[in-house]
């Protein structure tokens, strides 16, 4: 059983608190007590507060007026909030659940009905506490790949989209892109067999993962293809990044049944700056025309796009700088 | 065990001691921040009186309304009840004689307890 969410006690009579912070304590809640609305609230705003019994009148904030901040805030968890008073007319009761209260309890309150009440609160709570795990877990389910654990097609596809409308919004920004493929691997696979060229797929993943910039995104693009999207990143820097990865790999040393396995890389690089109207499709295409130029080379290598906009000086020094780092690997 | 309360009893015992778990001296300290809170909340109503002054009259008749339901005190509830309406309702005259009734049902229970 999960344990009890904690329970913060608005109340500014002291009488009632006490009674009210006994009588949960016993039956195993956390407590907070605040004695005014202003105090109340800095407590429900954080985000332990879930159960709250908030008096109606009390000085600073009244309990309505608390229950219509905290549905305004919208704060992740739900708070699920009884309102106690001695107020009982129908219209009190409406105009406090109006306000955005659970519940609704008159004062002084019978015990046995306040723990049930609470008991309802809870369950209220961790019906959506499952209900939150759940999305979160529909949510990896949808947008991770299962094998390796990195973003999947779609969802790298769509990092890449959203980039290259920030990247259109102009200046210096620039977007690159690498499209990796494991060399030989369908023969990896037909020679040591599918458990090992799975195991060849986490590895490389790991490897990768470890060598872009935190803010990098790595995606499985195809069965041994994935695609890096590097945010604000020239050529040159794409470049430097895919011969470190390159590098990386070639040094991996995979255990299989009669020795050791090497592995290396074919790596396709494109950069937004090479383009004069860069688009996520066009991206993608440069750098799989990189990667297979990189492949006709001989794999183990980085290929580069081929096209560069403006001045020609210019367009050559680029190039020039970023061919520097593949030539002198 | 305490002995079951007249009708007149100013301390429902039973009643109190069930909404504090039948902790005794839980009650008694609950009791004793009762007074303390009345000590300083009477003044300010005869002064709320004095000043005709109906919203503090109904907000302090309110509160001590709260805290004596809480203890179960029955006679202080019931003219602090009266207060707060009267007080609502602008009546001031009425409050003041619903305050008398209030400090001689303080005085009741003060006897009950030293008792």
């Amino acid at each position: 059983m999960s344990p009890l969410p904690s329970v913060l006690i608005a109340e500014d009579d002291p009488i009632s608190s006490r009674i009210l912070e006994k009588n949960l304590r016993s039956w195993g809640y956390e407590t907070t007590v605040a004695r005014n609305g202003n105090q109340a609230w800095e407590t429900l705003r954080g985000p332990t507060t879930r159960l709250a019994l908030l008096d109606w009148m009390m000085p600073g904030a009244e309990g309505p007026e608390l229950c219509r901040r905290i549905r305004a805030l919208n704060k992740p968890g739900y708070t699920y909030i009884i309102l106690l008073t001695s107020r009982d007319s129908v219209q009190d009761i409406i105009d406090g659940l109006e306000a955005g209260a659970d519940d609704f309890m008159t004062k002084p309150v019978n015990f046995a009905e306040l723990r049930a009440r609470l008991q309802t609160g809870g369950r209220i709570i961790a019906l959506e506490d499952k209900l939150l795990d759940s999305q979160k877990r529909l949510f990896e389910l949808a947008t991770r790949d299962s094998l390796t654990g990195i973003w999947n097609r779609a969802t790298i596809l769509r990092f890449l989209s959203d980039e290259m409308a920030h990247c259109r919004r102009g200046g210096d920004y620039s977007l690159s892109t690498i499209l990796i493929d494991v060399d030989y691997f369908k023969k990896i696979n037909d020679t040591h067999g599918h458990l090992v060229g799975d195991k060849v797929l986490s590895k490389v993943t790991s490897c990768l993962e470890k060598h872009i910039r935190p803010y990098d995104k790595v995606g499985r693009y195809g069965g041994d293809e994935f695609l890096i999207v590097l945010p604000n990143c020239s050529l040159y820097h794409v470049a430097v990044v895919a011969e470190r990865l390159r590098t990386a790999v070639e040094k991996l040393k995979i255990r299989v049944e009669g020795g050791v396995l090497n592995l290396s890389l074919s790596l396709g690089c494109a950069s937004s700056e090479c383009f004069r109207r860069a688009a996520g499709e066009r991206m993608i295409k440069e750098s799989d025309r990189a990667l297979y130029k990189a492949k006709q080379e001989g794999r183990n290598r980085v290929g580069l796009c081929s096209e560069l906009k403006g001045p020609k000086d210019n367009r050559k020094e680029k190039k020039k700088g970023a061919r520097r780092v593949i030539e002198s690997k | 065990m305490s002995s079951n309360p007249s009708e007149s009893s100013p301390l429902n015992r039973a009643e109190a001691l069930e909404r504090v778990g039948g902790d005794e001296a839980f009650l008694e300290e609950l009791l004793s921040i009762y007074q303390e809170e009345f000590a300083e909340k009477s003044p300010a109503l005869a002064e709320a009186l004095a000043n005709q002054d109906a919203k503090s009259v109904r907000e302090i008749g309110h509160y001590i309304k709260g805290a004596s339901a809480n203890l179960s005190l029955p006679g202080l509830q019931a003219a602090s009840f009266d207060i707060e309406k009267a007080g609502a309702d602008g009546r001031l005259e009425d409050a003041k004689a619903a305050y008398q009734t209030l400090l001689s049902e303080y005085d009741r229970l003060k006897k009950h307890l030293a008792g």
